[in-house]
This record gives structure tokens, sequence and C-alpha cells, in this order.
């Protein structure tokens, strides 16, 4: 029994083995930085952010593409102020797929062809999926200009996966014979093999990714040049609006990570704010300010919280009344007031939020506008049964300052960023009653999925940030 | 004595570092709507600029729609003549009105309408007029924003003696605030 784990243990090392050899010849050789005053080539920024970041594409591919779509006229970046500035819509024409995909975000957003820089992070499209079609795209791209290819050729990947069929099998041997008891039927082992080349074989997975061709090293190393000679014009400052007067210097300035400025103010691959929307109700891109008040009152049904200010009520009212007897027992307080000084706090304790539901409950308001959050929070509940807490925050056009509303997940989950909405709430304790949707959003941002770039391109090639477009994260899209 | 002095001192150092740090906002947030209006400012001159060049096109396709030009040159005019936010939104709409009429009219006239001049100048119109909206919103929420800051409490105080005084919105008397959509 224990020769067969050793054997298995062995050949799982010899195979570990196998794949530290193979990742090391398939290594991406180091970069030499051409010489200097180098120009740029006709690699777009994207390709330049892949091939310049260790074969990774970062979040700024997508505003440095969008950069270079402003350099190349299809759109116009205009700034309107400090804190404000306007991509407007024009010809675009000749887009490779993933400029296509940028443009098209954008043309989702834009109202009157017209979007704010700001705004670029809204929309109800599942960013995952898009940086997804996005960094696709742009490998493909760098493969065509055979500059990048996987890192595992099929040879690799046919030897890797045939070579772990042995630990794999060594295991399921090992189970099967230390499976000893009387009542089993020996199918442990299948299972405990099929397990260990599964292991193996999502290992191998891992370590793969994008590696660049003897080409694509050459072209890193040009672009390295190209980056030492951007970096003395000081892009770091520059607005994302002076791509105008820069033109596609500013756009390769941006991927290389010249630019950051530029680059924060052209969200387009970063999940919108939780605290700062952009809407475009009333047919202008504005942003607001979202507040999720305290939830001890706001953002609960009325009964709730008539039923926590009761209890509330009750135990500052009970306490109150201890405090009171300990202090007239010192006679710092008269004993016959201490029943009704604990009423009265506790009293005055309930009454706030009682009385702000019972108004509510007897006369919710009708509130009209776009829904610009939606939100859950964990608010407890165990790791099998979750209990969130769910907002919704609806711009009305009255104001920059919005606070969020609760309302029961049934509602909330047929709800999208950017409808517009009818609903009846209570503005004292912020619960919507009833909600009904008069338009869908127009911001759904559809877009050509994987589907036209069907390539081996592994997950954990880009820098995806964890948690995107999930609950935790705070976000649906 | 001692701690009484001090704790007076300290209650004044705090009192006057607290003005220091409301003063700096209010002039950031002055500061705002000033550039704010310049951007506004920017935005309504190049349209002033804008507007002899298509009256001259037109009137080269369209020279018997005097009314119209005159109108739209008066507007023009009157637009570069007033005085105060108020009176200058009234006669910036005046003259946008007179605009929509203007291109209304075109549209009797193909030549014009397929003249390269006329299209350019169009678009360029149309931009101008979004961008304005944009500076227009923007240089009113800026107005918001310090008019909340100077009449609140604290800061109000620090408003008064500071000689920070209330700015107009840009808007025509009655005009409702908020968005203003202009499509040529």
């Amino acid at each position: 029994m224990t020769v067969w784990f050793a054997a298995a243990a062995v050949a799982t090392a010899l195979w570990a083995l196998l794949l530290l050899v193979l990742a090391i010849a398939t290594r991406t050789p180091d970069i030499t930085p051409g010489p200097p005053g180098a120009q740029p080539a006709d690699e777009s920024p994207a390709v330049v952010d892949l091939i310049t970041g260790g074969w990774r594409l970062c979040d700024e591919a997508a505003s440095a593409t969008l950069l270079d779509l402003a350099a190349r006229g299809a759109v116009q970046i205009e700034e309107v102020g400090p804190e404000l500035s306007l991509v407007r819509l024009r010809q675009a024409e000749g887009l490779n797929p993933y400029e296509q995909l940028v443009y098209e975000h954008v043309r989702s957003l834009a109202r009157d062809g017209v979007v704010a820089t700001g705004a670029l992070a809204e929309g109800s499209r599942n960013l995952g999926r898009w940086w997804k079609s996005f960094r696709k795209k742009v490998i493909a791209d760098a493969r065509r200009r055979g500059l990048s290819r996987a890192r595992w050729s099929r040879a690799h990947a046919t030897l890797l996966f045939a070579a772990a069929l042995v630990p794999a099998a060594l295991v399921a041997v090992a189970v099967t014979v230390a499976d000893t008891s009387a009542d089993s039927d020996r199918d442990g082992g299948i299972g405990a093999g099929v397990l260990a080349y599964a292991a193996l074989v999502y290992l191998a997975g891992r370590l793969n990714g994008e590696r660049g061709t003897d080409l694509g090293v050459q072209a890193a190393g040009h672009w390295l040049a190209v980056r030492e000679s951007l970096s003395n014009s000081r892009f770091a400052d520059k607005p994302a609006a002076s791509v105008t007067i820069w033109g596609r210097p500013l756009a390769y300035a941006a991927a290389l990570g010249l630019a950051p400025r530029a680059v924060r103010s052209l969200p387009v691959s970063v999940p919108a704010d939780d605290r700062r929307a952009w809407s475009d109700y009333g047919g202008m891109w504005h942003a607001v300010d979202v507040r999720y008040p305290s939830r001890l009152i706001w953002g609960r049904p009325p009964l709730h919280a008539i039923g926590r200010g009761l209890a509330a009520g009750f135990f500052a009212g009970f306490w109150t009344w201890i405090v009171l007897i300990v202090l007239s027992a010192f006679e710092l307080w008269p004993r016959a007031l201490a029943q009704p000084g604990g009423f009265a706090v506790g009293l005055a304790i309930a009454a706030v939020p009682a009385g702000r539901a019972l108004l509510d409950l007897t006369g919710q308001t009708q509130i009209e506008g776009q829904i610009v959050r939606l939100r859950r929070r964990r608010s407890g509940g165990n790791e099998n049964r979750p209990k969130y807490v769910h907002w919704c925050a609806v711009d009305e056009g009255r104001g920059r300052e919005l606070k969020a509303y609760g309302m029961a997940e049934e509602q909330w989950s047929r709800l999208s960023e950017g409808d517009v909405v009818r609903a009846r709430a209570g503005r004292r304790v912020g619960w919507i009653g009833e909600i009904e949707v008069l338009r869908n959003t127009a911001h759904r941002g559809h877009y050509a999925d994987t589907q036209d770039h069907l390539i081996d391109a592994p997950r954990n090639l880009g820098e995806v940030r964890p948690g995107w477009g999930e609950p935790d994260g705070g976000m649906r899209s | 004595m001692i701690i009484a002095v001090g704790a007076f001192a300290l209650v004044l150092l705090l009192v006057a570092v607290l003005i220091v740090v409301i003063y700096n906002g209010l002039v950031r947030k002055r500061n705002a709507v000033e550039n704010a209006w310049a951007q506004v400012d920017v935005q309504l001159k190049r349209r002033h600029d804008l507007v002899p060049n298509l009256v001259e096109v037109v009137r080269g396709y369209a020279g018997h729609e005097r009314q119209t030009l005159t109108a739209v040159t008066a507007a023009r005019a009157q637009a570069l003549g007033a005085h105060g936010l108020a009176e200058q939104a009234s006669a910036e709409n005046a003259l946008t009105g007179a605009l929509k009429t203007l291109f209304a009219v075109t549209e009797s006239y193909p030549d014009l309408k397929a003249s390269q001049n006329f299209a350019e100048l169009q678009e360029e119109l149309a931009t101008t007029e979004n961008r304005i909206a944009y500076s227009r919103q923007y240089y009113n929420d800026a107005v918001l924003t310090y008019s909340n800051a100077i009449q609140t409490v604290p800061a109000n105080i620090v408003a008064g003696m500071g000689g920070f005084t209330a700015r107009e919105y840009f808007q025509a008397p009655g005009e409702e605030r908020g968005p203003v959509q202009v499509r040529f």
C-alpha cells in the first residue's frame, strides 16, 4: 500500500519537474530596450500594452484605445471644465474588433452623440465578460501580427496532459489498494484518480498564458525605447482632452503607463463608483453623489422600523430605569420618578422611528426617475444563507445628492441601472414599496462577445480585478 | 489661571484654524464658479463668431429670406450687448430660437443643404450648442455648490466677513434651472 503511495508521489514529483522544465523553456526571453530616439510603429496602443507588460493586458489598454480613437478622429474628447470632459462620437471606419468594442461601449452610453468621460464606467454591461472579450480580441491581433503565442504549444499540452495520466493512475491504484473496508465497492480509487488528474491539468492550465515570439520580443524592445523617448514629454499631467494636441503619442504614452491622468479620466474598463454616479436623466450626463445612510431607521420596511423602534425604546427605557433606581439609592434622583423617567426615555427613543414609519405607512410619495445605482450588501446570515440589504438610488432630476432606498430582493433583481422607473416610496424610512419600469435602460451595451475570437487565451492572462461583477464588490451589471 | 489662559488660547487657535479652512474652501468654490463661467463664455463667444459666417452662407443661397436673417443678426447683437446673467441667458435663448428658425427655413433650399460649407457650419453650431448646454449645466452646478456653502452654518459667518457674495444662475427669468437641449 505504502509502495503505491510512494510511487504516486514520485510520479507526481516527476510530472511537476516536467512542468517546471517546460515553463522555463517557454519563458519569454529578456527584453532589451532598442536604441534611443525610436519612433512609434504601427501596433495599436492595446497591443503595445500587452507586449510591454510581460504579455499581460492591463487596465490602461482600454483607455489607451479610446485615446487612440480620439487621435484618429473616430471620437472627439472635449474639456468643458476641470472635472467634466465629453466624448463626442464621430465617423468610425476601419476599426479593428477591440477598437469597435470600445467604440460601441461609448455609443451605447452616448446621448445625442455625447457622453461625459466620467460616465464611461456606467452602463449595464457585464464588465467581466466585456473585459474578457476585449482581451481576447487584443491577443488575436497580437498573434496575427506574429508578436504573441500561447505558452503551451499543442505538443506541450499533449505531453503534459498525457504525462499527468501516470501519477493520476498511480493515485487511483494506491487509493484502491488502501481501501480495505468490507462494504466498499472499491470505486473510491477511480474518483481519487480523476480528481488527481483534474488537479494536475488545472495546474498546467494556470501556468499557461501568452508569451512573446522572437518578433514580439524585438517589438517590445522597440516600444521600450519609444517609452524612454515619450517619458521626456511629461504626459503624466496631461488630461484626456489634450489628445487633440498630442495625438497618438498620448495614446501610446497611456498604454506605456506614462499618462495616468488621462487614463484615470477615461474609466472604460473599471467598475463604476458606488458613491459617485453619472446619470443622463433629463437628457444630459451629470454626476450625482449617492449616500447609503445608516440602517438604524433608513432602508427598512416601515413595519420593521416600528418593531426596531419599539425594541430600542424598551431596552433604552429599561436601562434608564435601572440607572435611575441606582441614582435614587444615592439620593441623586427622586425614587418616585425612576419609573416615569425610564418610561419617558423609552418612549422618546421609540417615537422617532415609529413615528416616521407610521407617516410612511399612511402617506407614501411617488418618485419617478432613473436608477443610477443598484447595490446589495451583506447584512448578516451565515455562509449557507447570507442575508443582503438591497439598495436602489433613483435620480429624480431634483438635485445632485441622492439617498439610496432599501427595497425587497424580488423587486431589486428585476431592475437594471439606467432603467427609468416610477415607485411608491416612504421618504422618512427610505423604503420602496412598489416599483414599475417605465423604460428599460438604453445603456445595455450590446457587443460582439467572444464568439469571433475563440482562441486559446486562458483566463489568468489578463489582470482582471477580483470581484468584478460580484455582489461583494457591490456591483450588478 | 495659566490653565484658563491656555485653554482660551487653544480655543482661539482652533477657531482660527476653522476659519482658515472654511475660508479656503469658499475660495476654491468661488474659483470653481469663475472657471465654470469662463467655459460658458468661451462657448458663447464661439457661437457668436460662427453666426456671421452662417448668415453669409445662407444669404448666398437664400438671399430673400431677409427677415429670418435679420432676426438672427439682431439676436446675435442683442446677445453681444447683454448685461447681467439673466439678460444674457434671455438673449442667448432668443438667439437659439432664431437659429432654429433659420435652420427650419433652409430645409426649403436643397442647394444650400448640399453645400459643404453650410453642412460644416451647421455641424459646428450643433456641437457648440451642445457644449454650451453642458458648460451651462456645469456652471449652474458650481453655483449651487457655492451657494450651499455660503448659506450654511458656520460657513455663512466666514462668507459674510470675507465678502463672498451670492452668484447668479445662468438662466433666463422664469426659466427652469435644468438641462437645456437644443438640436438643430
